[in-house]
């Protein structure tokens, strides 16, 4: 779980540990983080926009998908993704089964569920569409209809 | 119109796969209450009082026979043998049993039905105008673009998961049967100077505690840059919308809090970097291949010599039943579900079957649904209604009531629904029997009422020359009353009487105010017109004096 001002860390594709800050700690002092190479996570909350300007610094953004109904990550991953070209891992955690396929579709692309979890067939919902009917960050593997 | 291909098709049946392993997931105990409601209701699924709640959607209003025939079947199969027709234009069945669903679903898949975002934080079914393509001077026939716009907000990534429904109207017409500037978002077609298509959108009605008219936020978005311009006003709300006052989660708070036209400029600032974005325009290919889909069925006939029949009670309900069409030698036929002592918006599984036989032989297979919990045949030739009254004559579905203050729109109320504060459906069949005079009824004219069991709004009583909304005060129900809302025209949400009205005098009280009409009525004014010369003080004195 996130918690303010609580540093966590993830750890990335290239199996290294990755120490995240807030937007804010980010954006306080870009050049040194991005010298200690420290990662981004991002709450519902927060305005990604921030970001835009040292976003191609960050070597890794994680967001924040905690509650379930609570859909503006979908929205952040978008517009770091798809709008902004955004190059670099961008990690769902705390993430729900339910929601893995809209995730990955937003331009997530790699997630940490949430233990609930543990166990589940990922492949029933990071797969269970193979049509889409818009653009999106992410339609690799679906067949497009629109 | 639209039939659904097989990657429609194959679509539904993975959207059932998912649900039904959802489901599962639910009866073991893997997927907790909360997460699976919000989950269910993006299937239609509600949990209701007595059983479960399923709404199906019949995208636009538009249903071929075929179609009609399978909700009939489910009725039988899956419910009591009945579905009520809402006014949102779909159709919901009060009796479904859970590990049942699936089964249903992938029935409807089979004729292009399903519940899809039904329910829901999400974009629902797009509400048209039941007329689109039959009238003559529309500015253009919306159906093509509400399949478009429906198709691209069908389980969008990214505004799946909204902070409140999201309700959208689109229509082409002069006069306004979508009520569109009381939906989340309305789109009225327009031309502009140089004689572009366009939409004029609006944002933030809506009905509920806090009605409100929703404001012109752009007066023309070209029609290929429609899909960008939904998407910024969705990302707006996606990220700005309230999440954390569950009283002021949907869009016409956030648009109120901003003024219409600060959150234009938010939209706007947002559209500047997508209208741009190929990807994202309109595909102007596949809306010229929909519209030949949605191409007319029919072709001009010469009827000059051709003579109705004359017949009182056929004369009676053609003046209410029966519309103009553009097509030379056609008719646009209302049948009214609303039968003195039934539940307005009930159709039994017989009379589905009967009404889809007659839509074959009379209506090239196709039919449509309303606001006012009708189905509309579009293509009925002129020298063949008498006929088609006849048959429905016969069946006890030539209701003359249609159009008169007898035609009660009211949402299932307490009887059926969980939300509900009071009962909706015992006060329709009160305010039949009351007025059950037809000579009376064809002289009070076409006034609305519309009952709403409480401030979910789902009856649209704002918008109705009468409107009931059902309130419970000390275990009591009561009803406020609300006069001279109207869409047609122009949006007007209808003032408040005054202190609401206890069930047992709720009757009287509506028979007051159509007596002050009827008093104060100069030739060929309607309610409304009437409501605005003389104002609300006669009407409240009438009622509480």
């Amino acid at each position: 779980m996130v918690e303010d001002s609580e540093i966590i860390s993830v750890v990335n594709e290239q199996g290294e540990s990755i120490e995240l800050l807030s937007v804010d700690e980010w954006i306080a002092d870009i050049d040194s983080n991005v010298e200690s190479g420290k990662g981004v996570v991002v709450t519902p909350a927060d305005d990604v926009e921030l970001l835009q300007e040292s976003l191609h610094k960050i070597p890794l953004i994680a967001l924040d998908f905690v509650s379930f109904d609570d859909g503006r990550g979908y929205s952040q991953a978008t517009l770091i993704r798809k709008r902004w070209g955004y190059s670099g891992e961008i990690r769902g955690i705390n993430a729900h089964l339910d929601q893995l396929q809209f995730m990955l579709r937003s331009g997530v692309n790699t997630y940490d569920l949430q233990e609930q979890y543990q166990g589940s067939n990922e492949r029933d919902y990071t797969h269970g569409f193979s049509i889409c009917y818009q653009v999106a960050a992410n339609n690799d593997g679906m067949k497009q209809k629109f | 119109m639209y039939q659904y291909n097989t990657d429609d098709t194959a679509f539904l049946v993975e959207r059932v796969d998912q649900f039904e392993k959802q489901l599962d997931r639910h009866l073991v105990g893997d997927l907790d209450a909360a997460k699976f409601r919000s989950l269910r209701l993006r299937n239609g699924l509600y949990m209701e009082l007595h059983a479960h709640m399923l709404r199906v959607a019949i995208p636009y209003g538009i249903l071929n026979t075929e179609q009609l025939r399978a909700l009939a079947d489910v009725a039988d199969k899956y419910d009591r043998g009945f579905g009520h027709f809402t006014t949102r234009q779909n159709i919901q069945y009060n009796w479904i049993e859970l590990p049942q669903i699936a089964n249903l679903l992938r029935d409807l898949s089979s004729v292009g039905l399903h519940a899809i975002q039904t329910s829901g934080k999400a974009m629902r079914n797009i509400t048209a105008d039941p007329f689109s393509g039959l009238t003559e001077d529309e500015v253009e026939d919306a159906r093509p673009y509400c399949e478009l716009i429906r198709r691209w907000f069908n389980i969008h990534p990214e505004f799946s998961w909204l902070p409140s429904k999201f309700k959208m109207a689109i229509n082409g017409a002069k006069l306004d049967e979508t009520a569109l500037q009381i939906h989340d978002l309305g789109l009225k077609i327009v031309r502009n100077d140089a004689g572009e298509l366009g939409f004029a959108s609006y944002v933030g009605g809506g009905l509920g505690a806090a009605p409100m008219v929703g404001p012109e936020i752009h007066p023309f978005v070209p029609v290929e840059d429609i899909i960008s311009y939904l998407e910024s006003v969705l990302r707006i709300y996606n990220l700005k919308g309230r999440r954390d006052n569950l009283k002021r989660l949907r869009i016409k708070f956030l648009v109120r809090e901003h003024g219409a036209a600060e959150f234009a400029k938010m939209v706007d600032e947002d559209w500047q970097h997508g209208k741009d974005d190929p990807a994202l325009k309109l595909n102007m290919e596949e809306l010229t291949k929909l519209k030949q889909d949605f191409t007319l069925p029919i072709e001009s006939l010469d009827l000059v010599d051709f003579k109705d029949t004359l017949d009182i009670n056929y004369s009676i309900w053609k003046t209410n039943n029966v519309r103009t069409h553009k097509v030379a030698g056609y008719s646009v036929v209302n049948i009214s579900l609303t039968q003195l002592g039934t539940a307005p918006g009930d159709a039994t599984s017989e009379q589905m079957r009967m009404i889809a036989d007659l839509a074959d032989k009379y209506s090239n297979s196709e039919l449509r649904t309303t606001k006012r919990q009708n189905l509309v045949f579009p293509y009925v030739r002129q020298d063949q209604v008498y006929a088609l009254w006849q048959e429905l004559e016969k069946s006890d579905l030539a209701s003359p009531h249609n159009g008169t203050l007898a035609h009660v729109v009211a949402c299932p109320g307490a009887d059926y629904c969980d939300l509900a504060k009071a009962v909706s459906i015992p006060i329709a069949q009160q305010v039949q029997q009351r007025f059950d005079d037809m000579d009376k009824l064809y002289d009070i004219g076409p006034i609305n009422i519309n009952i709403s069991g409480c401030e979910n709004s789902c009856a649209h009583h704002h918008i109705s020359d009468i409107g009931l909304l059902g309130l419970k005060k000390n275990e009591q129900e009561f009803y406020q009353i609300t006069l001279a809302g109207e869409t047609l025209q122009e949006t007007v949400i209808g003032r408040k009487l005054g202190r609401s009205i206890a069930g047992a005098e709720v009757v009287d009280a509506i028979e007051d105010i159509v007596n002050i009409y009827l008093d104060n009525r100069e030739e060929g004014e309607n309610f409304v017109d009437v409501f605005k010369r003389i104002g609300i003080a006669s009407f409240k004195e009438k009622v509480y004096g």
